[in-house]
């Protein structure tokens, strides 16, 4: 019921946001640019430094002693949203990109070595004897044993990560980590509403166009 | 070439796989450790280069002291233990070259080893190794691009490149047809006519009896027939895969 007495508002609401403001074209390119850029090295960050701990926290090849607990600090963390770190890192460390980027790694790191760990515990212990068997070191184990049967699985999980990351970070502007959404988030204080759909077709054209290379990219990969 | 005393491998709680096993390997033999699959064969070789922790007893190998030995030296004696296995264990994703390469891991510098970088003279070596199986022109093929028998090919590659002085093959053959068993077990005899020490576990009597310059056979984890071919009589073979227990 109250839904339906909302959809005349609704309506109402983007009427006005029609026709878009094109004049505030250029502003919102320079932030959807921005947000890509977050969600690019946030994520690439947190590709390399999740790779550690996707190894210490598998099962198979980690001793106990060291996977057990990694997989509990990986599970505290992981419970905390994108969002959340954004809210702390701006707390900490001020307005713009930078907290945005830390909030990316910091979220990434976490999912990713949660699903490289998984990968690494998924693959066939064969190849591993073998290399074991030639009086390969523990290291070349793992270089030569296990990460060859998941690297390509690491970057397609690295791929999807990015395309959420592009989604993630458009939100983090409105907390004041820079990008496309804190330009949206003005516009619709200022109520400016036709300007704030500029923002909004930009945004929506960002993520199409980063889910499709993205998808392009991984579809090569598997 | 291998000295095994008091073996023992028991698994938790309490699977008793290999029960308490003495036997002396001689330079230059074709071992065929024969019998029945859960007879222990497997987890005996396994337990030769300690992909399988013994619970007791002893293993040297070449002159080096397997059970005992920190990570350093076991890796020392392990080099030089070649080993097959039934289901090849290839890294599938990478080329043939790179799986023949890893039987090098052994020798070369750790650190360039970890960026893909071998010395020449191993490289030239992986490729003789390869040509001796007679798949060098498959050097640049992906590993899960070849058939069973060449993936096999293959991994005896990779333990010829070890330059081992003993080659343990554990069931090679069993996920093979007859046609590749017969070209496996070939290849095997010509590597051990070049003097090299081979132990190969089997579960088919008539491919033991053909290949094998002695046959121990194994039964519930215990040796129960240590001798040349022609003395496995068919009484023994009935010892060895009959049902009374």
């Amino acid at each position: 019921m109250r839904l339906a007495r909302g959809i005349p508002w609704i309506v109402d609401f983007v009427r006005r946001m029609l026709p878009p403001d094109v004049s505030v074209l250029p502003a919102a390119l320079v932030g959807a640019v921005r947000t890509v850029e977050i969600a690019l090295l946030g994520t690439a960050v947190a590709a390399a430094l999740a790779l550690p701990l996707g190894f210490v926290s598998a099962r198979n090849v980690a001793p106990a002693p060291l996977f057990l607990p990694a997989r509990a600090v990986l599970n505290l963390f992981r419970s905390i949203d994108t969002l959340v770190y954004a809210l702390i890192f701006v707390a900490a460390v001020g307005l713009g990109p930078f907290p945005g980027v830390l909030a990316v790694v910091a979220y990434t790191t976490t999912s990713l070595a949660k699903l490289y760990s998984e990968a690494i515990e998924g693959i066939e212990p064969g190849p591993v004897d073998a290399i074991t068997a030639t009086g390969a070191t523990r290291l070349q184990v793992l270089r030569y044993g296990v990460l060859p049967q998941v690297l390509l699985l690491f970057l397609s999980y690295v791929l999807y990560r990015l395309e959420t990351n592009i989604r993630a970070a458009t939100v983090l502007g409105f907390v004041g980590a820079g990008g496309i959404g804190f330009y949206l988030q003005t516009y619709l204080r200022m109520i400016d509403y036709p300007a704030a759909s500029t923002a909004l077709l930009v945004m929506i054209a960002m993520v199409m166009v980063v889910d499709a290379v993205s998808s392009v990219l991984r579809a090569r990969l598997v | 070439m291998i000295e095994v005393g008091g073996l023992r491998v028991v698994f938790p709680p309490a699977v008793v796989a290999v029960d308490g096993v003495d036997l002396v390997v001689r330079p230059g033999e074709f071992v065929v450790v024969l019998g029945r699959s859960g007879s222990g064969k497997t987890t005996f070789l396994r337990a030769l280069n300690r992909l399988v922790e013994p619970t007791a007893g002893t293993v040297r190998v070449a002159g080096r002291a397997v059970t005992g030995a920190p990570a350093g030296e076991l890796r020392a004696a392990r080099r030089q233990i070649g080993m097959i296995f039934q289901q090849f264990n290839l890294v599938r994703r990478a080329r043939v070259l790179d799986n023949v390469l890893a039987g090098r891991l052994g020798y070369v510098p750790a650190l360039p080893s970890l960026l893909g970088r071998f010395p020449a003279a191993d490289r030239a070596l992986a490729r003789e190794c390869l040509d001796r199986v007679g798949l060098g022109h498959l050097a640049e093929r992906r590993a899960d691009t070849l058939s069973g028998g060449e993936q096999q090919r293959v991994a005896i590659a990779r333990a010829l490149a070890q330059a081992p002085a003993v080659v343990l093959a554990d069931e090679p053959t069993a996920s093979l047809d007859p046609a590749l068993t017969t070209e496996i077990m070939g290849i095997l005899e010509s590597i051990n006519a070049r003097g090299l020490t081979l132990v190969v576990s089997q579960h088919q009597l008539e491919t033991a009896r053909a290949y094998a310059s002695r046959i121990v056979g194994f039964r519930c984890g215990r040796v129960v027939f240590d001798g040349p071919p022609a003395a496995l009589t068919p009484a023994v073979a009935e010892a060895l895969f009959g049902d009374a227990r």
